[in-house]
């Protein structure tokens, strides 16, 4: 026998109580605190041992980049805000996480800017401090500006490289045509390039988001709600609310379907992207909820089209649904990566038949019911460290600033029926809320 | 009691002892441990790390890899591990599978790297029989029909002329860099996903016959994570007892002759930008006493994904020259994607590399310089005392964050028995504690000099950067904003220094033949 046996030291005591009592989707006690500058946090202890993941959400993403020619700012401020502040240079806020251990980063999406890290639970007052210092007094002088607006610039270039990125930046930009969400994340490239001349206004957007009232501090981990909450207030009760709501301008009614497509410089598969306009994320209105159910069903590997175009006939290399939780109507979103160009319309043609298929056939109860169960395990599965916890979370405190929400929508999936579907389907997937975009190796390339 | 089991009882005992006296709670869990090893089954692999989590994680590892492929059946270790993993089994099509597995939410990956072919997955105890029963027969019993074998064979040459070539300049790059070194005698000389023109030739029986010569019991290492109950590792055991005995591992494997000076390789592809990697083989990896000291050297020049390091600070931070710069001692695959590395790459041999993310080609030749300017300097100068101290400090810490799941923990103790050492997180604790500065500084000129590094480009006008490569001309930057005197200085520098290579060690190479 050669046996190897390693005592894990982690205990996962909360996830147990998930499996044992709790028919709630987010399992965790939690507590929340509103500080009078309207700042909130929210503490979740658990007993993964030494470490704690700190989660700042800030709502504001490339959602509320609403003047024209400034978007990709919020996307911006995710690198200045390691620029340094008042009290830390970049460098010295760099050499406090190092000794800390810290995995620190940060990630913006359409409606959030997220500022993260995951260290030792004792250096939480420490790393506390630190962020308080740059959400209220950051500090970046025009070098440094200019110098960051390459970086964003460098990234903007490492993603070109990808079709993908691509294919998705012109179904954005043709499907919404007032709505803020006509841009990426990233942003126009020609706005992008304009950045470095832009270092008053890049002053002006964080004066107008970061603030207490759109930010949320998520600690989770080895910690204790009282320590962290008094820490939180040391270091953040004296950041002045802001005033500013954004107008963010309401898309116009889609009266056609839309196309458009992309000639690809090099190589490449083609792809095709099918997409309706969907609805926004809500906890309580049934629509987005009854298309999460029906996108796995409908698209996911286990779909009928799935086992057809891609295990069967094997025409497509991947396919794929991408319909995130928005706080404004989402496009819901089928792509496919195709293996040969002349099957492009043939695929096209397919994934229509099945958008229509499911506006027009109840799907049946059994395979609904493994879509709720699958949902549930999916999330519980997710839920393996602190760091994932507080991750998982980030997304709905993004949209809704309380863990409540997730409850809510489970609880919403379990009164969703076929019939409920079905009609949400019929309602949202009609041609005149279309728009397909395809991509190819440009003609003088292909061989 | 053979000498290994004995000294594997005594990890047990020392961890267990340390458990209890750390926290009280973990009594009832050290019990459990402790009785855990009737299981008396002949001579099956295991590492199990029992927890009271509702999760349970499997991974699967057998000891072979891309280096067992065959010569002219590159791809063969991959597409192996494809058809068990994303095949059907004897009595269910892969279909039926993924059926079955969809309620669950679970899903079964596989990883194949030179060495190590891993299979993993993970799913909530309430689902366990089911799970379990699913993977054994995919992994035992599996179907190789022919259309997963034609879906599959076809995905993986989609995978390396579309993603790898069309749409993934850095990941290409690194991959070039890695054929460079190895040529292709070596067994590590071929991607691991293979050859374009040997995948198009593999057969189903090809990927039987492997199976059956290196799916073996010499060849598994049973991983078990969670709150399973006590019979599961006894159960797995005794099911994996049906593959074939097989032979041992693999034979030496010789270190990779590399012809002394630079060489380049620039690929040609229709791209925005440039993207380099850099490197030479090391003879060094987990296994050996100056890894930790390595490890220091390369978080202090390039942490991965983090601005807390040198190259970092240098190349983005003070000159926006792009979105990144990084420094490894170990191989790690798809780092675009991902801040920490995945386990079971567990390798032999190991390259120092230098990725520098792309940056907007009229800078390349610049970048490139600054790139080995800064590597030169290391070699030079070593690490201070202050950046040694902070930088072992963090890694102490980040061994935590590297390990926080349970998954990660038990690929880590597998890769842990792979190089025979003491669990990762308190090995690394354990050593970096002990390590000096001249320990680093030492290894650094020991390991980390090469007189014949390897470069992979990938860039548009690749003509033109050969050019200006060979014929050694300034390269000046321009910004677009005043900087101090301290970085124009240094450019200046930077922007002569000379990149000692032949004309004819810079060869431009046209992406279609990559991988081909």
């Amino acid at each position: 026998m050669k046996l190897l046996i390693i005592a894990s030291l982690i205990l996962c005591l909360p996830l147990l109580a998930l499996a044992q009592k709790s028919r709630k989707a987010f399992a965790y006690d939690y507590t929340i605190d509103d500080l009078r500058n309207d700042l909130r946090l929210i503490t979740i202890p658990t007993d993964y041992p030494n470490l704690v993941a700190l989660y700042i959400v800030v709502q504001t993403g490339s959602r509320n980049e609403i003047e024209k020619g400034k978007s990709g700012y919020a996307h911006l401020f995710e690198h200045l805000m390691f620029r340094g502040s008042e009290k830390y240079s970049g460098q010295q806020r760099d050499e406090i996480l190092k000794k800390a251990g810290a995995d620190s980063n940060a990630y913006t999406t359409d409606d959030r800017t997220v500022y993260h890290e995951v260290f030792s639970k004792d250096d939480l007052d420490k790393i506390l401090e630190l962020e308080a210092d740059r959400f209220q007094h950051l500090k970046y002088p025009p070098d440094a500006y200019k110098t960051e607006t390459k970086a964003v610039l460098g990234e903007f270039n490492k993603n070109s490289a990808d079709p993908e990125e691509k294919a998705y930046e012109v179904l954005r930009a043709t499907a919404y045509q007032r709505h803020t969400y006509s841009h990426t994340t990233m942003g126009f490239i020609e706005d992008i390039e304009d950045m470095p001349n832009q270092y008053d206004y890049s002053w002006e957007f964080y004066r107008r988001y970061y603030r207490p009232e759109y930010t949320t501090i998520v600690v989770v981990g080895d910690v204790k709600h009282d320590d962290t909450l008094a820490m939180v207030k040391k270091y953040f009760a004296d950041w002045k609310r802001g005033n500013y709501a954004p107008e963010i301008p309401s898309e116009t009614e889609q009266k056609e379907p839309r196309e458009n497509h992309v000639d690809w410089p090099s190589e490449t598969l083609p792809l095709v992207y099918v997409a309706f306009r969907g609805p926004a994320y809500s906890d309580y209105k049934k629509d987005k909820a009854a298309l999460d159910l029906l996108a796995p069903i409908a698209f996911g590997e286990n779909s009928d089209l799935y086992q057809k175009l891609v295990l069967k006939e094997q025409k497509l290399d991947t396919l794929s649904y991408y319909f995130e939780d928005r706080a404004d109507p989402e496009l819901f979103l089928v792509s496919a990566k195709v293996k040969d160009v002349k099957d492009t319309d043939y695929v096209r043609q397919q994934i229509l038949e099945t958008y229509k298929r499911f506006a027009t056939d109840a799907i049946p109860q059994t395979k609904l019911d493994s879509t709720r169960s699958r949902l549930r395990y999916e999330f519980a599965l997710a839920m393996n460290s602190s760091e994932a916890i507080a991750g998982s979370l980030a997304g709905y405190v993004g949209l809704r600033r309380t863990p409540l929400t997730i409850d809510k929508l489970f609880a919403l999936y379990d009164t969703i029926t076929p019939q409920d579907i079905r009609e949400t389907a019929a309602k949202y997937f009609v041609d005149n809320h279309r728009t397909i975009v395809t991509l190819s190796t440009k003609k003088e390339v292909a061989k | 009691m053979n000498r290994r089991m004995r000294a594997s009882l005594i990890v047990i005992v020392a961890i267990a002892a340390a458990a209890i006296l750390n926290n009280a709670s973990l009594k009832s869990k050290a019990a459990t441990t402790g009785r855990t090893p009737i299981m008396n089954s002949a001579d099956t692999n295991t590492v199990l790390l029992p927890n009271r989590s509702p999760l349970i994680s499997f991974r699967i590892l057998f000891m072979t890899g891309s280096a067992a492929d065959p010569k002219g059946k590159e791809g063969l270790a991959s597409l192996t591990a494809a058809m068990l993993a994303e095949g059907g089994s004897r009595s269910k099509t892969y279909s039926e599978i993924t059926d079955a597995m969809y309620p669950m939410a679970t899903s079964f990956s596989w990883q194949v790297d030179k060495e190590m072919t891993v299979f993993s997955g993970t799913t909530h105890a309430d689902n366990l029989d089911s799970y379990y029963s699913l993977i054994r027969e995919m992994l035992l019993d599996p179907g190789f029909r022919e259309d997963d074998f034609a879906r599959l064979k076809e995905e993986a040459i989609n995978y390396l002329k579309n993603s790898l070539r069309g749409g993934n300049d850095e990941e290409l790059g690194k991959e070039v860099l890695y054929t460079m070194i190895y040529p292709g005698t070596h067994p590590y000389g071929h991607q691991n996903v293979g050859a374009v023109g040997a995948i198009e030739k593999l057969t189903l029986k090809d990927v039987h016959d492997f199976y059956t010569a290196n799916f073996t019991q010499t060849n598994l290492v049973i991983g078990l994570a969670g709150g399973y109950s006590e019979s599961l590792p006894k159960t797995v055991q005794t099911d994996f007892a049906k593959l074939p005995k097989g032979k041992p591992g693999a034979a030496r494997m010789s270190a990779p002759t590399q012809l002394p000076g630079t060489k380049i390789q620039i690929v040609q592809r229709e791209t925005r930008s440039t993207a380099i990697s850099l490197g030479f083989p090391i003879n060094v990896t987990r296994a050996d006493k100056d890894w930790p000291a390595l490890a220091v050297v390369a978080s202090y020049f390039g942490q991965h994904r983090s601005s807390n390091s040198y190259l970092y600070q240098r190349l983005r931070e003070a000159r926006g020259l792009n979105y990144g710069d990084y420094a490894y001692v170990e191989y790690f695959p798809r780092g675009m994607f991902q801040f920490q590395p995945d386990s079971n790459l567990g390798r032999r041999q190991q390259i120092f590399q230098i990725w520098i993310r792309p940056v907007e080609p009229p800078n390349g030749h610049f970048v490139l310089r600054a790139a080995l300017y800064e590597y030169d300097r290391l070699l030079r100068e070593g690490m201070s005392k202050e950046a040694f101290e902070s930088t072992r400090e963090f890694l102490s810490k980040y061994v935590n964050v590297l390990t926080a799941t349970q998954d990660a923990q038990l690929g880590y103790a597998l890769d842990s028995r792979y190089y025979r050492i003491a669990d990762f997180p308190a090995y690394m604790r354990e050593q970096l504690a002990k390590l000096t500065l001249e320990d680093v500084n030492r290894a650094i000129k020991m390991y980390l000099k090469s007189d014949a590094m390897r470069i992979a480009i990938v860039t548009k006008d690749a003509e033109g950067l050969r050019n200006a490569i060979i014929g050694n001309k300034p390269s000046p930057i321009t910004y677009n904003a005043p900087k101090p005197k301290e970085i124009t200085d240094e450019d200046k520098v930077i922007e002569s220094y000379k990149i000692v290579v032949k004309p004819v060690d810079v060869v431009v190479v046209p992406v279609e033949k990559v991988f081909q």
